[in-house]
């Protein structure tokens, strides 16, 4: 139960073993503390794991949480989070997803399901109104997530003698046969990172399935609808999130990325792509885009809907198109939408499938590992993902990623990943501090989890993308407010607006000019707000997260809480990595990206990552072994 | 002789993506990149700011409007927003 509004107040232990429910105790207390979605689960995973589990085992958890703005209406919330210990990397990750599950499982009356144990045999789980009925998921074998989802709509329509309205989450072959890059589908959208689909395979747990007919309740429903309609407004208005998302998707940052040599080309050998033009957000918006789309709630709708088979379907995102386009020396866009589909359909992160594919092709050009695949090679990659799906032939090898297959092979320079997560399509070595966060960033190498720096040093504002100068402590800080803004259950997209349009829309104006040369000196001043963030005692219209947070649940909270809450999601996900072996050993970048600079005649052009290391961990209150000590979980109210 | 081509909205909204222009420098491009876009879209909402506004890239590498040009550049426009 829950005295505030917003949450449904229950969070439930599904154990796939015994096929039996019990309540998880989750206070209020915990929710001032840790809002939802991720931090949620990563105090469940911090309060349940003690570092012996392994990914695979019927010990590990998966966490599938919402925000308290899940499903109440408020812009761009209808965002869920699965957390699980990572077969991709070995410590605990989360994945973040904007499918539909999310509204549903609010609507079956839960925050959050906790799942342990396993199946013997593959099922699917029903959860309607709170109650879970499992089934058998023999025909379900190795169906693709669109036909699985289709086939369950079905069945439950057939099963309940009308047309039930539900959110569903499933896995595809990927999962089922372990890929450890394996994702989970929720509509046409993905939890796509850290191999989630792969502990659901494990599990041997095809799909969940949400109905219900409960509402969570809004605190103040006047004041609400009036600060989203500002809200929404803004967003509308914002050069960002009103004009280039819609218009372009995210796909839209290809070309600036390319001038900025942010554009990962050859397994990120360099940082620009000769035939960029051919596969940017430009031309497939000309060419290919027949609609925008959204998640439910989302003034924005940056969601591409481009034709595949005769079939609309969901379009790539940014880094998709720079992975399966520049990185593999492939400037073929049609391709890339088809493989972006099939990715999707076979359940597969087309992130990290895609940087595993660029080792692969680097390896075979240097004889490490003779795979047969060559940089430019289109026409067998199709196949190639099926084997890989079914762990067929070097498929099975692929389906390792990349640190695995490196370790084995060879090429640990070039297998370009962090923690053993391969990275997003933003070279570093022109965005320092993009570097710094791909490396300390928790789950490993995530643009967004490493606090996605970039977009103030190029694609966005345009500071100094060389110097390392004020990015450890922006780092802090742009990770701790993505993390706050995450556990509401908002989209991170929205956090655009926070940087202010005319910023935005004149980077050649003198204020400007003036405020990207000053933002890297600001670093004391950050520090200063990392270090106590309760001086913002109160909340600014280009934040208005904490004010949503309150109209919706009644939890009051300034700016400061809320950047302190973000602070404490970091720490505890730190927290319990530390159990499964992660020190500041574990926070580097390959070789590539540090000793080797993009530019041959510029020795600026890589990423100092040990100078920036040991002022983000000063900055975090962090031992030099890049953990929070004790006193430091104990100050956020951790321990 | 320059070739201009156009990114982001910009390009989307006024429908030119590149034409070859003469001008020595980049400023000096700004009302041939006008015209142009009228050519194509008379009621086109682009004015001399909004391309003053623009991310500048010569060759691939990004600079300022200043910059000088030379018989076979190519100048890429972004606008401001399709930079970030
Ligand atoms: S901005 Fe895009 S990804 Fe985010 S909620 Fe909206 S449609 Fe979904």
């Amino acid at each position: 139960m829950t005295n505030y509004c917003g949450y449904m107040g229950k969070v439930l232990v599904l154990d796939l073993t015994t096929k039996k429910t019990e309540n998880y105790i989750w206070t209020d207390l915990d929710r001032e503390k840790y809002i939802g979605g991720k931090a949620m689960a990563s105090k469940i995973l911090y309060d349940n794991l003690t570092g012996s589990e392994t990914p695979f085992g019927p010990e590990n958890l998966i966490v599938i949480a919402t925000g308290p703005l899940t499903g109440t209406g408020a812009p761009s919330s209808n965002r869920f989070d699965i957390s699980s210990l990572s077969p991709l990397t070995g410590i605990t990750s989360s994945s973040n997803c904007g499918g539909n599950f999310g509204h549903y499982l609010k609507k079956a009356g839960l925050d959050a399901l906790i799942i342990r144990g396993a199946c013997e045999e593959l099922n699917w789980v029903e959860i309607d109104n709170g109650e879970f009925v499992f089934h058998d998921a023999a025909d379900l074998q190795d169906l693709k997530c669109g036909e699985t989802q289709d086939t369950l709509q079905k069945k439950l329509n057939e099963a309940h003698g009308r047309q039930i309205r539900c959110g569903m989450v499933c896995i595809g072959p990927a999962g089922e046969n372990l890929v450890r890059y394996a994702s989970v589908i929720s509509g046409e959208r993905a939890a796509g990172r850290a191999g989630m689909g792969a502990v659901f395979g494990s599990k041997k747990l095809k799909a969940i399935t949400a109905a219900g007919d409960a509402v969570p309740t809004v605190f103040d429903k006047e004041g609400a609808a009036e600060h989203r309609k500002k809200w929404v407004n803004y967003i509308r208005s914002h050069p960002l999130t009103g004009d280039q998302l819609p218009k372009l998707g995210t796909a839209g940052l290809v070309s600036s990325m390319q001038v900025h040599g942010l554009l990962s080309t050859r397994n990120y050998a360099k940082g620009q792509f000769e035939e960029f033009e051919k596969v940017n957000g430009e031309t497939l918006a000309e060419e290919l885009n027949v609609a925008n789309n959204g998640c439910l709630s989302c003034p924005i709708r940056c969601t591409r809907r481009v034709p595949v088979e005769g079939k609309t379907v969901k379009g790539p995102e940014l880094e998709t198109l720079g992975l399966l386009g520049g990185n593999i020396e492939n400037a073929d866009l049609e391709q890339i939408c088809r493989w972006n589909y099939e990715l999707d359909e076979l359940g597969m992160d087309t992130i990290s499938a895609a940087g595993t594919l660029a080792w692969a092709m680097e390896a075979n050009e240097k004889g490490i590992w003779k795979s047969g695949l060559a940089f430019g090679e289109r026409e067998k990659l199709s196949q190639v993902f099926d084997d890989i799906a079914h762990r067929r032939g070097i498929g099975a090898e692929l389906a390792e990623g990349s640190r695995r297959l490196s370790k084995k092979y060879g090429g640990q320079d070039f297998a370009i990943q962090s923690k053993g997560m391969e990275l997003a399509a933003y070279e570093p070595r022109r965005a320092v501090g993009q570097g710094l966060g791909y490396a300390v960033a928790n789950r490993g190498g995530c643009h967004l989890n490493g606090g996605y720096l970039v977009v103030l040093e190029g694609l966005g504002l345009n500071i100094d993308g060389q110097t390392p100068r004020g990015k450890a402590d922006l780092c802090m800080v742009m990770q701790d407010l993505m993390e706050a803004i995450s556990c509401g259950g908002q989209c991170l997209f929205t956090s655009y607006g926070v940087v202010p349009g005319f910023m935005i829309r004149n980077p050649n104006g003198l204020l400007q000019r003036a405020v990207n040369a000053v933002v890297p000196f600001a670093g004391p001043a950050v520090r200063v707000y990392n270090k106590i963030p309760e001086v913002a005692c109160f909340n600014i219209p280009l934040i208005p997260y904490p004010t949503e947070l309150y109209y919706t649940t009644g939890m009051k909270m300034t700016l400061g809480q809320f950047t302190r809450a973000g602070e404490r999601s970091y720490n505890v996900e730190r927290a319990v990595n530390a159990r499964f072996g992660v020190s500041a050993a574990n926070d580097k970048l390959p070789k590539r990206l540090t000793d080797a600079p993009q530019d041959p005649n510029n020795p600026k052009t890589k990423v100092p990552l040990e100078q920036m290391k040991k002022t983000y961990y000063r900055a975090r209150g962090w031992g030099k072994n890049g953990l929070p000590g004790e006193k430091k979980l104990r100050r956020l109210g951790i321990r | 002789m320059v070739t201009v081509k156009l990114f982001g909205t910009l390009r989307l909204d006024s429908g030119v993506r590149e034409f070859t222009a003469e001008a020595d420098s980049v400023r000096a491009l700004y009302p041939q990149v006008l015209a142009e876009i009228r050519a194509r879209k008379p009621d086109s909402a682009v004015t001399e700011k909004t391309l003053r506004a623009c991310l500048v890239a010569v060759n691939g590498q990004q600079t300022t409007p200043r910059a000088r040009l030379k018989n076979g550049d190519v100048v890429y426009l972004f606008p401001a927003v399709a930079g970030g």
